[in-house]
């Protein structure tokens, strides 16, 4: 049998008969109730929540995308160049006074050319099929998801966001094995592997004490249409040369501020090319999560510990960060931490504190119909209780 | 939904790559036929020098008519078209850049960092975790607490997989006074999974005797499910057939891991959920309303980077739902302490600035907007605390 790891949302069945006496230290058997009731409604808005979050997706269909494409341009360029020299190698043979023998070995020499190029075409389409497979394996996988597998997708979406901060820091080894533990090698996370970790090889551990810097760049990355357009846009830096097609090799009058900025151009040029946000997508992520979650609440000493934002780390990533917004109020019962809604309306104590129906009720079942303030201590009846309309 | 049609679109692209290659290879490969033709009909008459020029002009006659190069581009265009397609597609039906909605803030790598560090041994992913750790320097962390709160909640997870429930038991009775106080019945489930397990294996007299010594204690409150239990003593060796399938499904350790877990994080004070999940999970929530008003108000971008409440609402579902968060219903201003949500004598709530509004500072009655309820009194409605 398999225990999965907690997830959110994916407390499905609680035992309805926890006959749990309410206390305010109950925090854990009562948010498990809300849990297993939020997991009840899984209506028609979790789907169009779905769809909205596929929305989000941009990047991960892009990027696989720009590869096939590369692939197949490079492809086509090489064809082209072949045949046209071909070509003009025929027209030579049949403009040159060759002796008929000459003539036929320079044929045959072409002949054998065209051969090798054939070759090459089947290699190269061998791989555009390879990557248009990878293309499609990531569409699959953005239509797998539905009602039941969501928090398992979920799970995996984590990861993959995670994967992306991990090459983007260039943590390779932590990417790989994170990518591997989640099942999920169908997708290639590692798709990005090649294209990240030389733009943050800049940013690590490179010498800025060298009065001239040597920038290597693999011109994988760099073969675009016109690869020498990224470098000069680039103030100090100069393109020595390009060898053999698979180098380019730019010095930099050096200065640790031409440095960063060279860096930052680069991580620019870069994630434009190949339509990844220039944000590692955990912090878009955090930064939205953080902002929907921030009230001034949650700042507060007894803010519960299931809100993130009661973390000294999340606090901090949060401080410059708006505080959501609301249109109609939330209320959230202070004893269940369930929301208070017309079927579990408000009820307010002679103190004015306000609680959950639903906690007031087992309170007084449990003690003669008499209730207690939790954080007051006020003792009352439950007859004395009134309801609090909130539009 | 739209993911259809950008597979359409994507199936498109591919075949006409496909059909680009294989233009490609016909091209190639007429090339080759005219050229080895031409080859054989020099060969055939080895000494006419004038013969090979002619065929070497019709070779080069042929070739133009075949226009190699023209054909390839064809097939190639049509490709782009299909490529640029498809990008179109992705660009309208997915929201092409999800960053406009950041807020260009120094993000503490550091701080994310330790964040990671501790989600990785939350979720008992302590391989990958020390891996990280040591990848990214973050050697003297808080994280490494959390690996040592945590190794322990794992090794009885892991144990509990492989239906040892021992380390479990240990646990709970270590902690057994703090899960009553908690009014946690984690001991007895786990115990009843216990005994089930005997009873499962033949063990009569075996689980008469565990539940003798194990079950007294929970007599008190769970008299009806012990009963169960040992009603289940009758169908020792044939379990499947008694009144009470439930206890033997795999459900029950699902539910009862569960409630450990939970139970384990409550007494180490942190979340049941990994917090990094949560704000994930409220961003990939939360991230659209934002991306839409960006959209819509480009002109407000320069603000967004100062502003100190979100522009838009975002409605997160119930799980993210940690505080109360009162709003006027009249001035839609969220409540603070300053401004405190007043209950009116006929039950509605209203803020405390709009009462004092309506009752021109407490100096008349007025009627409540939401029920014909007149003369309010200002000096009569009472503060809430929610």
């Amino acid at each position: 049998m398999e225990i999965d790891p907690p997830q959110n949302g994916a407390a499905s069945t609680n035992s309805p008969n926890v006959t749990t006496p309410v206390t305010a230290t109950t925090t854990a058997t009562t948010a498990a109730a809300a849990a297993a009731a939020a997991t009840i409604t899984v209506p028609s808005s979790k789907l169009a929540q779905l769809t909205e979050s596929i929305k989000l997706e941009h990047q991960f269909l892009r990027v696989p995308f720009e590869h096939y494409k590369k692939t197949i341009r490079a492809n086509h360029r090489s064809v082209e160049k072949e045949v046209s020299s071909v070509i003009s190698g025929v027209s030579e043979v049949a403009a040159s006074d060759f002796s008929n023998e000459d003539a036929v070995n320079h044929l045959t020499s072409l002949v054998s050319r065209l051969q090798g190029l054939k070759r090459k075409l089947e290699e190269g389409s061998r791989t555009e099929n390879l990557q248009a497979q990878r293309c499609r394996a990531r569409l699959d996988h953005l239509g797998s998801v539905d009602v039941e597998n969501i928090s398992e997708w979920n799970n995996t979406r984590l990861k993959r966001i995670l994967v992306d901060y991990m090459l983007r820091m260039s943590y390779y080894d932590t990417a790989v094995k994170l990518a591997e533990s989640s099942n999920i090698q169908v997708l290639d996370l590692l798709v990005l592997v090649g294209l990240v970790i030389p733009s943050c090889a800049f940013c690590h551990g490179s010498p800025l004490t060298f009065q001239y810097l040597y920038l290597v760049v693999s011109v994988f990355q760099l073969n675009a249409p016109k690869p020498k357009k990224y470098y000069l846009s680039i103030n100090y830096a100069t393109i020595l040369g390009c060898h053999n097609n698979s180098f380019y090799v730019v010095q930099i009058l050096f200065e640790p501020k031409q440095w960063d900025y060279l860096v930052d151009q680069f991580k620019q040029e870069f994630c434009k090319l190949y339509g990844m946000t220039l944000e590692p997508l955990l912090n878009i992520y955090l930064q939205a999560g953080l902002s929907a979650l921030k009230t001034p609440n949650c700042y507060e000493d007894d803010c519960t510990r299931e809100d993130p934002l009661s973390q000294k780390s999340f606090r901090k990533l949060a401080l410059p960060l708006p505080y959501s917004k609301q249109h109609h109020s939330k209320l959230v019962c202070y004893i269940t931490k369930e929301l208070m809604d017309t079927e579990n309306p408000p009820q307010v104590l002679p103190n004015g504190y306000v609680y959950s129906t639903k906690a007031l009720k087992e309170m007084s079942e449990n003690n003669n119909g008499k209730i207690t303030c939790p954080r007051t201590g006020l003792v009352c009846d439950y007859k004395e209780l009134v309801k609090a309309y909130i539009s | 939904m739209e993911l259809n049609a950008i597979k359409d679109v994507f199936d498109h692209v591919t075949k006409k790559q496909k059909v680009s290659t294989s233009t490609s290879q016909e091209v190639i490969e007429d090339i080759v036929q005219e050229i080895q033709n031409a080859i054989d009909s020099i060969k055939a008459c080895p000494d006419s020098q004038l013969g090979c020029k002619s065929v070497l002009s019709e070779l080069k006659r042929k070739l133009q008519e075949i226009a190699p190069l023209s054909q390839l581009e064809d097939a190639q265009k049509e490709l782009n078209v299909a490529l640029s397609k498809y990008l179109k597609v992705l660009d309208k039906s997915l929201w092409p850049d999800i960053s406009k909605a950041y807020r260009h803030v120094e993000f503490d790598t550091h701080t994310i960092n330790q964040i990671i560090a501790s989600h990785f041994y939350r979720q008992g992913l302590f391989d990958i975790g020390d891996c990280f750790i040591n990848e990214s320097g973050e050697t003297e962390s808080d994280a490494a607490s959390m690996r040592l709160l945590f190794s322990e909640m794992y090794q009885i997870l892991e144990a509990m997989k492989g239906l040892n429930l021992e380390p479990a038991l240990n646990w709970v009775a270590a902690n057994s006074d703090k899960l009553e106080g908690n009014g946690s019945d984690l001991q007895l489930k786990l115990h009843s999974l216990q005994f089930v397990e005997i009873l499962q294996n033949g063990c009569k007299n075996q689980a008469l005797n565990y539940a003798r010594t194990n079950f007294a204690s929970f007599s008190a409150k769970h008299m009806a499910e012990i009963q169960k239990l040992m009603t289940c003593l009758l169908w020792a060796g044939k379990l499947d057939r008694c009144p009470y399938p439930e206890i033997m499904t795999t459900t029950n350790w699902h539910t009862t891991a569960e409630e450990l877990t939970r139970q384990f994080c409550n007494f180490l004070g942190q979340s049941y959920e990994s917090p990094l999940s949560v704000t994930i999970a409220a961003g990939i929530q939360g991230l659209p309303p934002l991306l839409k008003f960006m959209t819509l108000m480009t002109a407000k971008s320069q603000e967004w980077q100062s502003m100190k409440q979100l522009p838009v609402p975002v409605d997160l579902d119930k799980d993210f739902q940690f505080h109360s968060v009162f709003v006027c219903p009249v001035s839609k201003d969220q409540s603070t302490d300053e401004n405190p949500p007043m209950l009116m004598t006929c039950g509605h709530v209203l803020c405390k600035q709009t009462i004092n509004k309506m009752s021109k500072n407490s100096t008349k009655t007025f009627k409540c907007p939401y029920c014909p309820c007149g003369d309010i009194d200002a000096m009569q409605c009472r503060q809430l605390h929610f």
